[in-house]
């Protein structure tokens, strides 16, 4: 599976880089994100309840980044389990590029789903992906704005 | 005989009182004192290590009783799921069949196989201990495609380029001969797509183990309870065979899918003398998507050369077969035995070879369903010759009328391996022909042009092999079975009939016919006969019901014990008579004699026979009660011709059948009704096939068509009417001249469906299943 | 949770937990196993029954739903030992086979012909049955049989 897109958040890309390193502001930000601390080596742990079409479950990952190239680029590595409900995993790609209303995100994500998740949301889990993401970066760009 | 419910008669059937008053008994039905529940705990990989498994999370959900992964099992002795027939290789060596534990220890190889069950007081705290169970996986590749697998990461240590074995069959040098002399040859690449059987009851096991007894009993939805205790006795140790009783109540259809023998049954049985209580499982949908065996999976090469008028001269078939992960319990048998021996079809092609690669994937395995093979070969056949009409611009009716086995020529010996008894394919053609209309055609297709639509034609002449088998023949090709039936006729004291038979009712309706059966034997009331079937603890070793073989195998087994209660009662007539048994006649239920105007009444003779006043008991046992085991002498080949019409909307790529005809020779029939309805729903599945249909592993091995919502099963608006007929050549081996009728429909339709929209479409083939998409696909790259 | 219902004309008050399924009391309580459970998406329709006189499928329907409400499942329909007019057409027509999708088909049937204002035709039949999965008949005879139960009811 995979998706790319890019949103602009009206920040520049160091205010941007510095809040994505926030567990509070991504436990904000992510819609059903239960928890979301971070650990001595940097890598975030959080537990996340998600609904797609018939699979509801709460899901346990961990994000970790890699090749940080702050503030304009790095690499999310991405694992998580959701017990019986299925499991996912991937590594997304993220760019910051600076624009005159702030900064422009690039993604691109490539990454597998497995379980029940992959048998009964198959069709499912693509728009809900999507829009994960969108509400995220709504609640994330929120921040800047009136 | 009696002319409403003898053979022959349209008889309505006996089962159905239960069946519409909601008194059935399905496994699931059926609960038991202290009963407790099982849910297990599958793989969400295609293929990984198991590094450990973690049960104390499931342990401490309240309810859970106890938590068992595989290797308790292994520990306590319990074997592999066994594959029944060992198929060999072309260099000689025998086939490769990878350990396959009922549930996985060291390593899963497609998603659903079970490494972990959960027994709880109650099924939501089963459900809650299952998601509670952890497992460390390390993934591993997984191997989906059936055409690249065996150039794929290697899945079982034993099995190179994964590969179960490569098999042949057919004269190569002649077959080779024949093309070089050929003066056209059409080729054709064509797959047939991966099916999931889908039985509208679940897969269901309620195990139970009595401590007084030693003895287990096992209610299961299987189509050969006998085959089920043998293989758990024999191969899997569970218990010795004569402490294991497995009871086959209500099944709700079958399809093959039940024929197997799975983990789940072999874990709650095992398990419920751990537990010491009795233990159930059903299958949810899902499951039943991801771990029924399922069917057919073929990529294939078949060649057809022929003479420039249209003599086919030799067929060559080359076949790559998925097998999934591992081999089920009649899976290699399917697409040899059952498949390669099946390429004549109704023709005399001189010269034909056959070539089977069988591979391992990361996908759930896949053994028979309706059909088992054949259709598979009808579809390679009828695909190919109704391609090689087009190009030859032949009438396909005409060039297949041409290479029939004409009706004088049998018993026929084709050149691979089998020899057809009867047929008269031409018949069939011939009333087809005139069912479906075939001098309207051109006016039909005409108003469908002007409409916008594209119609199409198409012709499938199937032949399949049924009534499987003689024992000694096939277990000489590996079977690891016999393949005769038992029955026992037990006339009571009251002259009313028990039946006891191996075969088993699944929704074939055995509990009628086969009392029509005896009711015309013996002349006595259709209701006095009761057919008892699917349980070990009642009935005498039997092989079940599958490849079409109920009223060929256990029907002339049936008949073979009442030409013994016949032949004893003309004995105790006899005496009676004070005669000899040979001066005694039987018929219409009456034994007579010519020398007195007082026939006997079949039940005065049943009386006689339980009080024993008339006849020397140093002479004549006393009783009325007498076993058979019929071992067919050949196949049965039924036979048929399918003609279907559609028309295809350009704009949407939306198919509609609007004629389907099928003419079938099924010899001799019992019960006309039962047969058109067994012929139904073979076609209901077989269109399903060709339009709907299609089992789906995405790339990581996960199955995407894991639930209704997303494999296209048949709905009543998709299928049309259907127009059924029959002609008859009695088989000329068995007692009762018949050849059996389940799996017809499955087997003849989709090359039907198929010939008809790549005739509509013009093109050469397109995949099954003709989904709107796939058929506006193909008309928007021909335009 | 307590739950009143009327089942095939008996009244039951049932103990029942909160996410209890109509399906669930009707079998392992009430032990009427004629409704099936076929599948886990409200597809199949193995399992319809009549609630308040229109037809569900129990296997969606909370228990708790149908709290004081009036039930009918396959059990039911017969008037003591005189056939629904659909049961008898169903075996008159063998319009089964292993008998595991006929209650919920007769069910869904039953409600199908009572809700239309006029005679349905073969089509309609075959429309109106899109909740109900047969895989043994082809539906062929299914649809004779509705059209023939239809004269009769």
């Amino acid at each position: 599976m995979e998706e790319s897109g890019e949103f602009v958040i009206p920040a520049s890309p160091q205010e941007v880089w510095d809040a994505l390193q926030k567990p509070d502001i991504l436990k904000e930000c992510i819609d059903g994100c239960e928890e979301m601390t971070i650990t001595d080596d940097g890598v975030f742990a959080c537990v996340v309840a998600i609904k797609v079409g018939p699979v509801k479950a709460r899901f346990t990952g961990t994000v970790s980044i890699v090749e940080p190239n702050p503030p304009h680029s790095y690499f999310l590595d991405v694992s998580a389990r959701g017990g019986g409900a299925g499991f996912g995993s991937g590594r997304a790609e993220v760019k910051l590029q600076e624009v005159a209303e702030g900064t422009c995100l690039t993604y691109h994500v490539k990454g597998t789903i497995g379980g029940k998740l992959a048998q009964i949301g198959t069709r499912l889990f693509q728009s809900f992906s999507r829009k994960m993401t969108r509400t995220f970066f709504d609640r994330f760009s929120h921040r800047w704005m009136g | 005989m009696n002319a409403e419910t003898g053979i022959g008669a349209s008889v309505l059937r006996k089962e159905d009182a239960r069946f519409i008053t909601g008194k059935g008994q399905y496994t699931d039905d059926i609960s038991v004192f202290g009963q407790t529940h099982c849910v297990f705990v599958r793989s969400p990989h295609a293929r990984a290590k198991i590094n450990s498994i973690n049960t104390d999370a499931a342990m401490a959900v309240d309810g859970v009783i106890r938590v068992f992964t595989g290797s308790e099992l292994v520990e306590d002795g319990i074997g592999d799921l066994p594959c029944g027939w060992v198929v060999t290789s072309k260099d000689g060596s025998p086939m490769i069949a990878p350990p396959h534990p009922p549930i996985a220890t060291a390593v899963v190889n497609y998603v659903g196989e079970p490494y972990a069950f959960v027994v709880a007081e109650t099924l939501q705290a089963a459900r809650d201990g299952a998601e509670a169970v952890e497992a460390d996986f390390e993934i591993l590749e997984a191997v989906v495609e059936t055409a690249t697998a065996s150039s794929s990461a290697q899945i079982h240590e034993n099995a190179p380029n994964n590969q179960a074995y490569d098999w042949e069959l057919g004269d190569k040098e002649a077959t080779d001969a024949a093309f070089a002399n050929a003066d056209h040859v059409t080729t054709l690449d064509i797959t047939n797509n991966r099916l999931i059987p889908n039985a509208i009851e679940p897969r269901a096991a309620l195990g139970s183990f009595d401590a007084a007894s030693s003895t287990y009993t096992l209610y299961t939805t299987s189509q050969n309870p006998h085959v089920e205790r043998v293989v758990l006795a024999l191969f899997v140790n569970v218990a010795p065979e004569a402490n294991l009783r497995v009871i086959s109540p209500d099944v709700g259809g079958g399809f093959g899918s039940k024929i197997f023998v799975y983990a789940e049954e072999t874990a709650v049985i095992w398990a419920s003398a751990k537990v010491g209580r009795p233990i159930k499982w059903r299958a949810d949908r899902t499951e039943s998507f991801l771990a029924d065996a399922h069917g057919r999976d073929h990529v294939t090469k078949a060649e057809l050369a022929l003479s420039s008028d249209g003599e086919m001269l030799g067929l060559r078939v080359k076949t790559i077969a998925n097998m999934g992960a591992y081999l089920s319990t009649f899976s290699s048998s399917v697409p040899t035995y059952l498949y390669g021996t099946l390429m004549a079809g109704q023709y005399k092609t001189p010269a034909i070879y056959v070539e089977t690669q069988a591979v391992f994937t990361n996908t759930a395995p896949v053994d028979a369903y309706r059909g088992a093979g054949r259709p598979e070969a009808t579809y390679v056949v009828e695909r190919v010759v109704e391609t090689a009409a087009r190009e030859l611009n032949m009438d396909p009716v005409e060039l297949r009328r041409k290479n029939f086995i004409p009706p004088d020529a049998f018993p026929y010996q084709t050149p691979v391996a089998l020899e057809y008894d009867t047929g008269n394919y031409g018949a069939s053609m011939s009333m087809a022909l005139d069912l479906a209309d075939s001098d309207g055609y051109a006016a039909r297709k005409a108003t469908s042009e002007a409409n916008g639509k594209l119609r199409g034609r198409g012709y499938s002449c199937y032949i399949e092999a049924c009534g499987i088998a003689p024992s000694q023949l096939v277990i000489s090709l590996g079977a690891g079975v016999g393949l005769f039936e038992s029955a026992e006729v037990r006339v009571d004291v009251s002259g009313s009939v028990t039946v006891m038979t191996g075969s088993h009712s699944h929704g074939q309706g055995h509990e009628t016919t086969f009392a029509q059966l005896v009711s015309d034997r013996l002349g006595i009331p259709f209701e006095s006969v009761n057919v008892i079937h699917g349980d070990t603890g009642r009935s005498d070793y039997g092989l079940g019901t599958y490849g079409s073989r109920s009223i060929a195998v256990g029907g002339s087994a049936i008949d073979r014990a009442l030409d013994k209660i016949i032949a004893k009662g003309k004995k105790i007539a006899a005496h009676m008579f004070e005669t000899t048994d040979d001066q005694v006649e039987f018929a219409e239920g009456q034994f007579s004699y010519a020398g007195s105007n007082e026939p006997k009444p079949f039940a005065e003779i049943a009386g006689a026979a339980y009080i024993p006043a008339v006849y020397p008991l140093d002479e004549l046992e006393p009783g009325l009660s007498e076993k058979a085991f019929y071992d067919p002498q050949n196949f049965t080949y039924p036979a048929g011709s399918y003609v279907c019409e559609v028309e295809i909307d350009p704009s949407t790529g939306v198919t509609e059948i609007q004629k389907f005809v099928a003419v079938d020779d099924f010899g001799n029939v019992i019960n006309p009704m039962i047969v058109e309805g067994q012929v139904h729903g073979g076609l209901a599945q077989g269109i399903g096939q060709a339009l709907l249909e299609h089992g789906i592993y995405d790339a990581d091995g996960n199955l995407s068509t894991g639930s209704y919502m997303d494999y296209a099963m048949p709905r009543a608006a998709d299928l049309p009417d259907f127009e059924v007929d029959m002609t008859s050549t009695p088989c000329t081996h068995n007692p009762l001249g018949v050849k059996g009728c389940g799996e017809a429909g499955a087997i003849g339709s989709p090359a039907a469906v198929m010939n008809a929209i790549t005739d509509a479409l013009g093109v050469k083939d397109v995949p099954m299943p003709a989904t709107p998409h796939t058929v506006w696909e193909t008309i928007q790259q021909g335009a | 949770m307590k739950v009143d219902l009327t089942v095939n004309g008996s009244q039951h008050a049932v103990d029942v937990a909160d996410n209890a399924l109509l399906s669930d009391v009707l079998r392992e309580t009430l032990g009427l196993t004629g409704t099936h459970i076929g599948c886990d998406t409200s597809q199949c329709g193995a399992c319809t029954v009549h609630l308040n006189g229109r037809s569900v499928k129990a296997c969606t329907v909370l228990a708790g739903q149908a709290d004081g409400g009036d039930v009918t499942t396959i059990e039911g329909i017969a008037n003591g030992d005189e056939l629904h007019p659909m049961q008898v057409a169903f075996r008159a027509n063998h319009a089964l086979q292993c008998g595991f999708c006929t209650p919920g088909m007769i069910m869904s049937a039953i409600d199908l012909v009572q809700s239309a204002n006029e005679p349905l035709s073969a089509e309609e039949v075959r429309e109106g049955l899109e909740g109900n999965f047969c895989r043994c008949t082809g539906y062929h005879n299914i649809v004779r049989a509705v059209l023939d139960a239809q004269a009769n009811m």
